[in-house]
């Protein structure tokens, strides 16, 4: 994939640091929306480990925050006025 | 007894009157401290735009609360808190050491700084 240049996730590939490692998390809050809206894409759904390179730790805390903000609705289950 | 240190957020119904929200909130954390519990900090975020309907209403109300209470009490607190009709979601979450002390440093204004995730455009370089 890395050595394909027409391959479809090409464009997406981000580099593979944690950002949430460099930054020094200890904790993903549910209310810091706009880092949260960073990790799902336009649908609303949790990006992968592989494209957004997050370590696994910091993976499980995101989907935990992700889940937690959805259930107050600061920010959408799905987001449906796409197009 | 031992307390924990816990976090809550509610959405209020938005339509009631001023003094009614106040009463709503009044009578939230009396039931916290009514239940052994000291609130430590108390945030109204006010009425925000909801991210999708609840209970056929589009904004809500936000309460965000801190407090240190004894784990049965949260039980009592929740039953409360689930037959009243205008608290149209509440999640309350116990704190562990790690999130105490990430409490800690937004309470003094330190949180982390994220670093912004590059933009797709710039990341064609490795070719």
């Amino acid at each position: 994939m890395i050595n394909n240049p027409s391959h479809p996730k090409k464009g997406h590939l981000k580099s593979k640091a944690c950002k949430f490692t460099q930054a020094g998390f200890e904790y993903i809050d549910y209310k810091q929306t706009e880092i949260l809206e960073k990790y799902v894409n336009d649908q609303g759904k949790i990006l992968p480990r592989r494209v957004t390179g997050t370590s696994a730790k910091h993976q499980r805390q995101l989907a935990t925050a992700v889940k937690r903000a959805r259930f107050l609705a600061l920010i959408p289950y799905v987001n449906e006025n796409m197009r | 007894m031992k307390k924990d240190f816990f976090e809550m957020t509610t959405i209020l119904n938005p339509v009631l009157e001023e003094d009614k929200t106040k009463d709503l909130v009044q009578f939230i954390s009396d039931l916290i401290t009514n239940n052994d519990g000291e609130i430590v900090e108390l945030d109204e975020w006010g009425a925000k735009q909801l991210a999708y309907i609840i209970d056929k209403k589009s904004t809500g109300y936000y309460v965000n609360l801190y407090f240190n209470a004894p784990g049965i009490a949260i039980e009592k607190i929740e039953k409360n808190m689930r037959i009243h009709d205008d608290i149209m979601r509440y999640l309350t979450i116990k704190y562990d050491a790690k999130m105490k002390r990430y409490y800690e440093l937004r309470k003094n204004g330190e949180l982390p700084v994220f670093i912004e995730p590059d933009d797709e455009e710039d990341q064609d370089d490795d070719n």
